[in-house]
């Protein structure tokens, strides 16, 4: 190729003037994959879990914690299990505590509606009760969430008895959700960037998009398991974890166990 | 035409950028040189518009680039229209069924006739080489077949700066020298263009200016392409050269390798 063989066009200044145009969705969708994105980025950020306590006691202790809400029927109970809630959150960063308790606030919020009517009739229990312990389960699941690695979250899994493979198809997931949500950020870049008029066939744009994403993901599972079969993968699969005990790991120990015992003794003398 | 001026920018609090400055002449080919991670991309992403700076200013033609403007549809799409982006993996700009459809995709949301579209796309098929896939799906190409319909895809939309992302990454031998000799064309023809590679090969023909990144995210040397070759020390600094010892004939000595040189 040679200088000449350019076209005319192309050595003019585009006389262009833009119609405008509703890209919502497009910037929409960046915005919504990159709050995810930077959040598992920053997420695997972390050095350690919370207070370095081990991710295997913060899953025991959350589910036996959620338990223990739903079947208590002391709103004494309830309101303990609350109080230690937001004593946690108050150790957490500012960003966190503000996500935690939008989420919190918002589940609450809903299912106080939903009972609304129930109070309405004379049915005070319910949303007396109810209420704030979807408030404490979402806070404490959030709280395990914000605060521990995903990885060793789902590491900590293997306690419960739940097999390798899944663990491993859990922790490929999460790599997938990375790789796959980078790839499609940058199709919705070049998408938003090749925009530069009216799209009068938005929807065909976007099926584009899936369906590349589609055969991307099948190419790198497939690329991933032949990777595995390399390395001498042949359907089993062990995880491997070092289990470290703290002082910090006791401390928490002794708190639930407090938890626990608060359960017992609002249960059996401060009952409603 | 491109003045970038103490651009700062971050990834979740992870820097990319630090202190940039620099100004970028109509016609000129820059490119910007640094080990990975430098920062490079991110330069690029700033200067089409894809992220905007935390600090600093860039202005393009006078007028200053911010996230509020590029809100504007109008600004936007006019914006993205004078500045053709390639990016470093071709799959991610490919989405449409057909060559033809994808190359034909920014004519005709320009408006532009469809005679005119067809026109546009026969030249940029013929430009690039690539008549002989009309009308085959992107995504069954090969890397460097995808590469070259994502060059024809920002091409036809006549963009005053052609911006590419280590455009000769995961390309043969013969694709590279092809690639190379395109854009020394197309610059020649008065297009800005600006590139980012840490592959040193070809540098000199492609651009008589080489901006080079330190590892640290700043820029560590804007000057003349020959000089900064032969500035040994500062190549190796940024890690962009190596040292490796071999032996001739029994004597030991030592001497600098260019990463693909």
């Amino acid at each position: 190729m040679t200088e000449k063989d350019i076209p005319e066009w192309l050595l003019k200044n585009e006389n262009y003037f833009p119609q405008s145009d509703k890209d919502t969705f497009i910037n929409k969708s960046i915005t919504s994959l990159l709050g995810v994105l930077s959040h598992i980025r920053r997420q695997s950020g972390h050095k350690t879990d919370l207070f370095g306590i081990n991710a295997t006691f913060s899953v025991i202790f959350t589910i036996l914690f959620i338990i223990l809400l739903s079947v208590s029927r002391s709103l004494f109970f309830v309101i303990t299990a609350n109080i230690y809630l937001l004593l946690i959150l108050c150790l957490l960063k500012g960003e966190d505590i503000m996500v935690i308790l939008k989420t919190s606030f918002g589940v609450a919020a809903f299912t106080f509606i939903i009972l609304l009517p129930t109070a309405l009739y004379g049915n005070f229990y319910s949303i007396t009760m109810i209420t704030p312990k979807i408030f404490a389960s979402v806070t404490a699941i959030n709280i395990l969430s914000r605060t521990n690695r995903w990885d060793s979250i789902i590491s900590a899994l293997k306690t419960f008895f739940i097999p390798d493979i899944f663990i491993l198809v859990l922790d490929v997931t999460i790599m997938y959700i990375v790789l796959l949500g980078e790839f499609s950020l940058d199709m919705l870049y070049a998408l938003k960037l090749r925009s530069v008029g009216k799209n009068k066939s938005k929807q065909a744009s976007l099926s584009g998009i899936v369906g590349t994403m589609f055969i991307k993901s099948k190419e790198m599972a497939e690329d991933t398991y032949a990777a595995m079969r390399c390395r001498g993968f042949t359907g089993e699969y062990h995880t491997y974890r070092k289990f470290k005990f703290s002082f910090v790991d006791s401390l928490y120990i002794i708190a639930n166990a407090i938890i626990i015992l608060c359960f017992i003794y609002f249960g059996r003398y401060f009952r409603k | 035409m491109i003045e970038i001026t103490n651009v700062s920018y971050s990834y979740s609090n992870i820097p990319a950028l630090k202190n940039i400055s620099l100004n970028i002449l109509k016609g000129e080919s820059v490119t910007l040189m640094g080990a990975n991670g430098c920062g490079k991309s991110t330069l690029l992403k700033l200067i089409s518009g894809i992220i905007t700076p935390d600090s600093g200013s860039y202005k393009y033609h006078g007028e200053e680039i911010t996230e509020k403007k590029l809100r504007d549809s109008k600004f936007s799409k006019l914006f993205h229209q004078k500045i053709g982006f390639v990016f470093q993996n071709s799959q991610t700009q490919l989405f449409c069924p057909e060559v033809y459809d994808e190359i034909a995709f920014g004519p005709r949301q320009m408006g532009i006739d469809e005679a005119e579209v067809e026109n546009r796309v026969k030249d940029c098929l013929k430009l690039l080489d690539i008549e002989g896939l009309k009308y085959r799906a992107p995504y069954h190409l090969s890397e460097g077949e995808k590469r070259k319909v994502a060059i024809a895809c920002v091409l036809s939309l006549n963009p005053e700066v052609l911006v590419l992302d280590e455009p000769l990454n995961g390309l043969d031998p013969r694709t590279q020298r092809w690639l190379v000799e395109f854009l020394i064309n197309f610059n020649k023809s008065g297009k800005t263009l600006i590139i980012s590679t840490h592959n040193l090969e070809f540098l000199q023909e492609i651009s008589s200016r080489a901006i080079l990144f330190n590892e640290d995210h700043s820029i560590a040397a804007d000057m003349a392409m020959e000089n900064i070759l032969e500035d040994i020390d500062l190549l190796k600094k940024v890690n962009l050269i190596d040292e490796y010892y071999h032996k001739h004939v029994g004597n030991k000595h030592s001497h600098f390798h260019l990463h693909n040189y």
